[in-house]
């Protein structure tokens, strides 16, 4: 415990280290990425051995200020989530350094690696809080470091504004969080997270909500998700895989967490999370497909993955109501490996997409196309990562998958209502692969694929080799773990080892089938290459010849005649239409010779839509009315702090 | 050794079968139609061509017949063929199988869109919907046969005492399943009334049109992949039609073997029959197989409790 936080002290001064070598840019960025990868893989190493020994819940509390006890505390569960944040960090780091390639903006890189840092220590101290002062201290750093990580490019409007509306959803949640948090104290009076599960069952569920809620909206909960698809694309790249990859699974852990805590609760709340999985999955990846920006696309599709989390974690919660023990361990670990996986797949892309951004100057893929000629690593990676994203064997996607289908299905013989709710989260998860699949060929195949529709994209070249090879690793690591799953599985089976309400479950049963799924996986290659072998010989000494794409008699094609992604994702988005609001403007024809038209789909966002009807302009209008409140009289304003002071102190 | 025997007849039949599609259909055309073996005598012209490469494509395009050839085979090597076992078959082998047959569709949809083509991206964009909406029927199948039997695999499906077949203890509600699954089969293997294999106009086609750039021996794989899908989509049909397990293994073969032909025979009729669809039809046609299979299940809800 004392040298996990140690490794974190060394991430920490990794940032330091940024700001006190500012002047010389190379020499900082060096130094920053090595000290504080160093400090991820020492922390690595010890979470490693964490997980597979034997003892776990080490404390650790120190007296803070002498006003609050900061405590600390290592279980399975925590040292499961370490590993994300171990584990891309330093990947993410190494990438850096070849993307924030400017020297002009030194000082800003180096506070950005000082804030890195930050962002990275406080996210473990989330995962290992014990009490509720420690959590919400690491919380909000970890809220604001992330906040000014978004907005590093702050000269750019829209950036700044997309980096207001992740403050607002990070501290609105937060807000709830701390409501969740008073309430459970002002039960008990306690600040230890071991007193949820003293208060009373009614309060439990309200607890809970209130919970959900705030930690939904950093997860990326469907109607409080908007923040993801404007901070991601207005963040540097690796600060968005980073936030998408790990950030956003603080909110899992935290779900996963209170629900632990609250201990037992009504079967309502599993069936809450499981509801809110589906609608979050469904609608995440359909608003995926509908968007043509790369990155507001891998955002929504983030959405889509805390769904398929949550989907999990729900079977879950389910399976432990209906004391379905298989149930409730494959749920819980099938979102555990969905998380690691998705840390993985999903920081690839990200990094991918920066990497296009870099180059080809645009992230709208109806500007791309043919980039893998031209960026043949960063196409081959994406690629891997696009098979994996929509949870295709023998990648690493699939095995999450595999495990939820399995608890799932486990299910099916239950009563009533868990049983229509396990069939209804089959069904989408089938539905979400089926529509995952058309939006990654969708992103793969226009953008890397075909022609290039600008000149931008026919002249990007391929990005430095250091970025390349940390796609690379990644992209090897989501073959691997899709082949040979066991060793990860058991990763995510001994995150759930101190969980009391299914450590007694034996799962070595179960290792038979992850073996033939690696076999299946291997059996597959093999015939992959044996009819890649064939192939090959058939082609032998025969004539290959080339020449311009069939266009069905049509001699003169361009490349804007090429499908675009709102074309491609048009008839799929248009069937969930009352859910996605679409605009189609169209000029018309007017005249008998037509001239000039335009046709244009634009796809609003249903929860932002409604939030800005029903929340924001009434909230405008009310706040116009208390403008005379705000009258620049700074005497009356020090009034106002001493008269809401006597009134508190008389409350209180 | 009587598993391999059969996966090597079902490969080696799997040409053959579609041509009696195309027997049926010139007979109601009152034409004499192709010879059975047709399909035989095109793979071999198609191996022994070169081929011609479109200068938008890169390496993606050469890989999608290779996958969906591969990911077809799969399907074959885990299903029980002619009444024996396969040749390989895990608990839970189906989430794997099914999502194989995705990957093989991902890269068919990618070697589309690799030829630039505005065409080819059309059937491409509408593989992934009508297939998502498939997706959808066949894993209510799956609730519903893990209901019935608690198996997920293949092989567990049709074996033992509680084998998911008319003749057994669900053979009623079974009946529904198979409207549904044969409108599966239709959708998934691009035949009529969702699209039609014989048209040559480039706008209503779906799988025809996704492939118009592949040649010589790819495009010999892709149809390869396409008959071995139609083959294991309609061994499925006919596992839960047949309700007999004959001791003779020969006999077994032989009943398995003559229930698929009467299933192409009866796609044969359909096509004959039925026009395509228009392109908007085309999801209700496919929402109406799962509306049936989750009808079913509901109706297990009262039997089973």
């Amino acid at each position: 415990m004392n040298t996990l936080l140690l490794s974190l002290a060394v991430i920490f001064a990794g940032g330091i280290l940024a700001l006190l070598f500012v002047r010389q840019f190379t020499l900082m960025k060096l130094i920053a990425i090595a000290t504080m990868s160093a400090g991820c893989l020492w922390g690595l190493s010890l979470t490693l051995s964490g997980l597979f020994a034997p003892t776990a819940g080490m404390e650790i509390s120190v007296e803070w200020l002498h006003l609050f006890t900061l405590a600390f505390k290592v279980d399975s569960l925590a040292l499961f989530f370490l590993l994300p944040v171990f584990i891309i960090s330093p990947l993410v780091l190494f990438y850096s350094f070849q993307y924030l390639g400017n020297k002009n903006k030194a000082v800003r890189s180096a506070v950005s690696y000082f804030l890195f840092a930050i962002l990275v220590c406080s996210m473990a101290l989330v995962v290992l809080a014990s009490n509720i002062i420690t959590f919400a201290l690491a919380w909000e750093i970890m809220s604001l470091s992330s906040f000014f990580l978004v907005v590093y490019d702050y000269e750019v409007q829209s950036n700044r504004r997309a980096g207001y509306l992740y403050f607002i959803f990070a501290q609105g949640g937060a807000m709830f969080l701390f409501a969740a948090f008073a309430l459970v104290y002002s039960h008990t009076g306690l600040m230890d997270f071991a007193a949820f599960s003293q208060i009373a069952e009614p309060v439990k569920l309200l607890v809970f909500i209130l919970a959900f809620i705030g930690f939904g909206s950093k997860a990326g909960l469907f109607p409080l998700h908007i923040w993801l698809p404007q901070a991601h694309p207005a963040a540097p790249s690796h600060i968005s895989a980073i936030m998408s990859g790990v950030m956003i699974k603080m909110g899992i852990y935290g779900i996963f967490r209170v629900y632990l805590l609250l201990e037992a609760p009504t079967p309502l709340i599993g069936r809450m999370v499981l509801i809110a999985g589906m609608i979050t999955g469904v609608l995440g990846v359909v608003y995926a497909l509908a968007n043509q920006d790369i990155k507001k696309l891998l955002a929504y599709s983030s959405v889509e993955n805390i769904g398929i989390i949550l989907i999990g974690l729900g079977i879950g919660m389910v399976g432990v109501s209906e004391q379905n023990q298989a149930m409730a361990f494959f749920g819980f670990a099938g979102a555990l490996m969905h998380v690691f996986n998705h840390s993985i797949f999903k920081s690839l892309l990200f990094l991918g997409a920066g990497a296009v951004l870099h180059q080809a100057k645009t992230k709208d893929i109806d500007q791309l196309g043919g980039l893998i000629k031209r960026m043949p690593t960063t196409g081959k990676t994406f690629l891997v990562g696009s098979v994996a994203i929509s949870g295709l064997p023998p990648f690493s996607g699939f095995i999450g998958e595999f495990l939820i289908y399995y608890g799932a299905f486990q299910g099916v013989s239950e009563h009533r209502i868990p049983f229509v709710l396990t069939v209804l989260a089959i069904l989408s998860l089938a539905v979400i692969g089926g529509l995952a699949t058309a939006c990654f060929t969708k992103v793969f195949g226009l953008a890397f694929l075909g022609e290039p529709r600008t000149r931008q994209a026919a002249q990007a070249t391929e990005a430095g080799a250091g970025m390349g090879l940390v796609m690379v690793v990644m992209a090897v690591a989501c073959l691997v773990i899709g082949v040979l799953p066991e060793p990860f599985i058991r990763l995510a089976f001994a995150g759930l080892k101190d969980l009391s309400l299914i450590n007694t479950f034996d799962f070595s049963p179960f290792f038979v089938i992850i073996r033939q799924v690696s076999q299946t996986a291997t059996l597959f290659i093999a015939l992959f290459l044996g009819i890649g072998l064939l192939r090959k010989f058939l082609y032998l000494k025969k004539e290959i010849g080339s020449s311009g794409t069939w266009g069905c008699g049509f001699t003169q094609p361009t490349v804007r005649m090429q499908y675009t992604g709102t074309s491609y994702g048009d008839e799929m988005v248009d069937f969930f239409r009352p859910y996605v609001p679409i605009k189609r403007i169209y000029t018309g024809i007017t005249a008998i010779f037509p001239g000039r038209t335009t046709w244009d789909i634009q796809v609003g966002d249903l929860a932002e839509t409604y939030y800005q009807q029903w929340l924001a302009k009434p909230l405008l209008r009310l706040l116009e009315r208390l403008h005379w409140i705000q009258h620049g009289n700074i005497q009356l304003y020090i009034a106002y702090i001493i008269l809401a002071l006597i009134v508190l102190l008389f409350l209180l | 050794m009587e598993s391999v025997l059969a996966f090597c007849a079902a490969v080696l039949i799997a040409p053959m079968l579609p041509a009696v599609i195309q027997k049926v259909k010139a007979l109601f055309a009152g034409k004499q139609g192709p010879p059975l073996l047709i399909n035989y005598y095109t793979v071999i012209k198609l191996f022994r061509k070169g081929s011609v490469y479109s200068t938008s494509t890169s390496f993606v395009f050469q890989l999608g017949p290779v996958v969906g050839c591969c990911t077809s085979l799969m399907m074959l090597l885990f299903f029980p063929l002619a009444g024996t076992a396969p040749l390989f078959s895990f608990h839970g082998d189906v989430f794997m199988l099914f999502y194989l047959m995705g990957l093989g569709r991902f890269f068919t949809i990618l070697a589309a869109l690799d030829t630039a083509s505005p065409f080819e991206g059309m059937g491409a964009a509408r593989e992934a919907f009508f297939s998502t909406l498939a997706e959808g029927t066949i894993f209510a199948i799956l609730i519903l046969f893990f209901r019935f039997s608690g198996s997920l695999s293949f092989q567990e499906f049709f074996t033992g005492t509680n084998a998911m077949n008319i003749g057994g203890e669900h053979g009623a509600l079974l009946l529904l399943v198979i409207i549904a699954l044969y409108i599966v089969m239709l959708t998934e293997n691009s035949r009529v009334p969702v699209d039609d294999p014989a048209t040559h106009l480039e706008l209503t086609m779906i799988h025809e049109v996704m492939i118009l750039d592949h040649s010589g021996p790819d495009l010999a794989l892709i149809e390869l992949g396409a008959w071995f899908k139609l083959l294991f989509y309609s061994a499925f049909l006919s596992q839960i039609l047949n309700p007999l397990q004959l001791a003779d293994p020969l006999m077994n073969g032989l009943l398995f073997f003559g229930i698929v032909t009467l299933i192409y025979m009866s796609v044969g009729v359909v096509e004959s029959i039925t026009a395509r669809f228009r392109m908007n039809l085309v999801p209700k046609f496919i929402l109406t197989s799962f509306a049936l299979v989750f009808f079913v299940i509901i109706l297990t809800m009262e039997l089973i409790q």
